[in-house]
């Protein structure tokens, strides 16, 4: 049950993209075509799945206050927490640098479609941003951190083809044509986001005398929502 | 021009519009829009990030024949990592106050993807004064984005500038607000951030034809 | 032609040599800067506590601190005791300020008793009773010092957060806030404990309504303002033993 709710709470109500704005970069420049975004979305939940137990093993074993108590008594007063930014991102880094050379020997062109990107997967402050609240939520088991991984990691990837879908569509709109390509693409990111906001109600405000409005909004947003998915379906298709 | 040969003022010059970071490369995107809720944070991460990218462009520029190319992204990553980590830590033993101030920054400031994306594209194939150079244009592209987009924010979200309330006091109604104006809320979340930007993105294009994307 | 910096054992070496100096380089630093790191950190808490019950030197609109060389002097002035409740005992102890709430709240979790430090002020005749909390913001964590009286009605308060959004999250560390919970009463009117909630719908901005256990919220912050009324819930019930027991007797 914990992993469920910890699963849907980190694709949508903590939605990488749209709650915490994080790893927006590579969202907006990647997002042109269905297929590259699918090959970026998968990427990014495949780092986040490891770097985030591996990072939580790192937290847990040698970097909180008291962490290398499993020494001995003796270590059990040391702290190394400030040097969990440089740890985290060594691990992400060397992550990404592996992904990167695999990709290159064994498929040249999804390497070439990615480019500059992959590299910036390891400054995608997404995948850094899921370790460092994985730290600061303190997610108590390895099995809950790889959840909170693996799910925020589809929520950037349900993100990023949501509005690869929509982008795709847009092209036979008329769009102003100052805006279009990144100018709107901003903008359709801004009102998806203000949808997902909608999410917030779900697990956080639970509250008994949360005013009843609220309930019919939310329900309203995750129509919306599901017709973005339908929408990405039928592009997929 | 006597310092600089015009080559160098256009690495300047350029990144302030017709190669700005935010509007044209697509970087540095997830701090415009975490912190530009104000206009004080915008102009705070705007300088630590020229302090962090110019620094560290000239030493990468300067590692740049010894970097192992399999290996670059690590080496690039914990060249800043410990670099802001450091200047945190001499911050907080001698200046703590103004550690407070900057410690909500440290992280932004090492995922921005502003400061790899110049490594990458510049520093590791440039001598080190044309990346400091760099560093700084590119910054100051950056930085610019983020007081317009902070300017606006705090201005239309709660009334104030840099703290001081412009408009008027909005729960005594003087200024602005006795005549009904009421600060809109909205703006301070973080979607209008986007929208902002997507605005500023529409400006510039109209302005500048040739930057229009063809889908 | 094969480059210099592409062979293998090249790039083990390089990698070697990068971890040596500045694992060293961020281990020196950290060791001949820790002293005066955990100085400023206490000189902050004692600070802050002071703070909390109103010894400070604001201003009209902005917080400020009593300047850190006259904080230690202060502090004895004032803190007439230094209590910590443990499975319902009180002892003292002169470092109680010190506990660090966050492995308390980790010995909490994993079963062990929780060590509840409790600060006893004393100003212009007054007694207040300081009690460091913790919870979580929407990044990172978010605490505060509360200054009670005997009835469990706040009489001042200092708020302060890791990592929260610049100009709304973070605004919880400005006089606004701050100042919004000085007199809110933390029972109801039957004397149960009830916390002070961070309302987005009290209609209250000027907060004249001090026995309604709200607060007006920071626009645009909810979940740091959730977090905000989730951490007095949680952390100021367990003093709430303490306050019967003092009026008991």
């Amino acid at each position: 049950m914990e992993h469920i709710e910890l699963f849907f709470k980190s694709i949508f109500i903590d939605n990488m993209v749209f709650a915490t704005f994080l790893g927006m970069c590579s969202y907006l420049a990647v997002s042109k075509k269905v297929s590259t975004a699918v090959g970026l979305g998968a990427a990014v939940i495949f780092v986040l799945a490891i770097t985030v137990p591996l990072n939580w093993l790192l937290d847990q074993y040698l970097l909180q206050p008291g962490a290398l108590s499993w020494l001995g008594e003796e270590y059990a007063s040391y702290d190394l927490s400030f040097l969990s930014f440089i740890m985290f991102i060594a691990t992400i880094a060397t992550m990404v640098q592996l992904v990167e050379i695999v990709v290159e020997k064994f498929s040249p062109s999804s390497y070439n479609s990615l480019g500059i990107f992959l590299p910036l997967i390891a400054v995608n402050c997404a995948i850094l941003g899921g370790s460092l609240f994985m730290q600061s939520r303190e997610i108590p088991t390895l099995g809950l951190a790889t959840t909170y991984g693996i799910g925020s990691g589809i929520g950037w990837f349900l993100a990023i083809l949501a509005i690869a879908a929509i982008r795709e569509k847009i092209r036979y709109s008329n769009v102003p044509p100052a805006l279009r390509g990144l100018g709107i693409t901003f903008i359709i990111t801004g009102l998806m986001a203000i949808g997902f906001m909608s999410f917030g109600g779900m697990l956080t405000g639970g509250d008994e005398e949360a005013p009843k409005e609220e309930k019919t909004a939310k329900v309203d947003s995750k129509k919306d929502n599901k017709e973005v998915l339908a929408n990405n379906i039928k592009v997929n298709e | 021009m006597g310092l600089l040969s015009k080559k160098d003022a256009k690495l300047i010059t350029d990144p302030l519009a017709d190669n700005n970071p935010i509007t044209i490369q697509v970087l540095g995107i997830c701090s415009a829009l975490a912190i530009t809720a104000e206009l004080k944070a915008s102009i705070v991460m705007a300088v630590s990030v020229m302090a962090v990218l110019a620094i560290g462009n000239v030493v990468i520029s300067l590692m740049r024949n010894i970097i192992p190319s399999k290996i670059r992204i690590i080496v690039q990553l914990v060249v800043v990592a410990a670099l802001v980590i450091i200047v945190d830590q001499v911050l907080k033993a001698f200046a703590y106050e103004l550690s407070k101030t900057l410690s909500v920054f440290v992280g932004l400031i090492i995922t921005n993807c502003i400061i790899m994306g110049r490594f990458e594209a510049f520093a590791l194939a440039n001598k080190p004064w044309r990346s400091f150079l760099d560093g700084i244009g590119n910054a100051a592209g950056y930085g610019l984005i983020l007081i317009i987009v902070g300017f606006f924010r705090e201005l239309l979200g709660s009334g104030t500038l840099l703290g001081f309330k412009v408009l008027g006091d909005p729960i005594e109604k003087t200024g602005l607000y006795a005549i009904g104006y009421e600060n809109n809320g909205f703006m301070l979340l973080s979607p209008m951030a986007l929208i902002v930007v997507g605005i500023i993105i529409w400006i510039q294009r109209t302005k500048n034809t040739a930057l229009i994307e063809d889908h | 032609m094969e480059n210099r910096t592409d062979k293998n054992s090249y790039t083990i070496i390089f990698a070697i040599v990068m971890v040596l100096i500045v694992g060293s380089l961020l281990a020196f630093t950290a060791s001949s800067l820790k002293p005066n790191i955990a100085e400023n950190k206490r000189l902050e808490k004692q600070q802050n506590i002071l703070y909390a019950m109103g010894v400070n030197e604001n201003d009209e609109t902005s917080a400020n601190f009593v300047s850190t060389d006259k904080a230690p002097e202060l502090f004895k002035k004032y803190i007439k005791k230094q209590l910590v409740i443990q499975d319902g005992k009180v002892t003292e102890d002169d470092e109680a300020y010190l506990i660090d709430v966050k492995k308390e709240q980790a010995n909490a979790k994993s079963g062990k008793a929780r060590r509840l430090p409790l600060l006893e002020g004393e100003k212009d005749g007054k007694t207040f009773y300081i009690a460091p909390i913790r919870g979580k913001g929407l990044w990172d964590a978010i605490w505060a010092y509360v200054a009670m009286d005997e009835n469990m009605v706040i009489q001042g308060a200092y708020f302060d957060h890791k990592g929260e959004t610049p100009g709304l999250g973070a605004n919880i560390k400005q006089r606004f806030f701050m100042d919004d919970f000085i007199g809110e009463h933390l029972l109801d009117a039957s004397n149960n404990f009830k916390g002070i909630d961070v309302s987005k719908s009290n209609a209250d901005p000027k907060n004249e309504d001090k026995t309604d256990n709200e607060v007006d919220a920071i626009a645009g912050a909810t979940i740091t303002g959730n977090g905000v009324a989730a951490m007095i819930k949680s952390d100021l019930k367990l003093y709430v033993p303490f306050f019967k027991n003092l009026k008991n007797n």
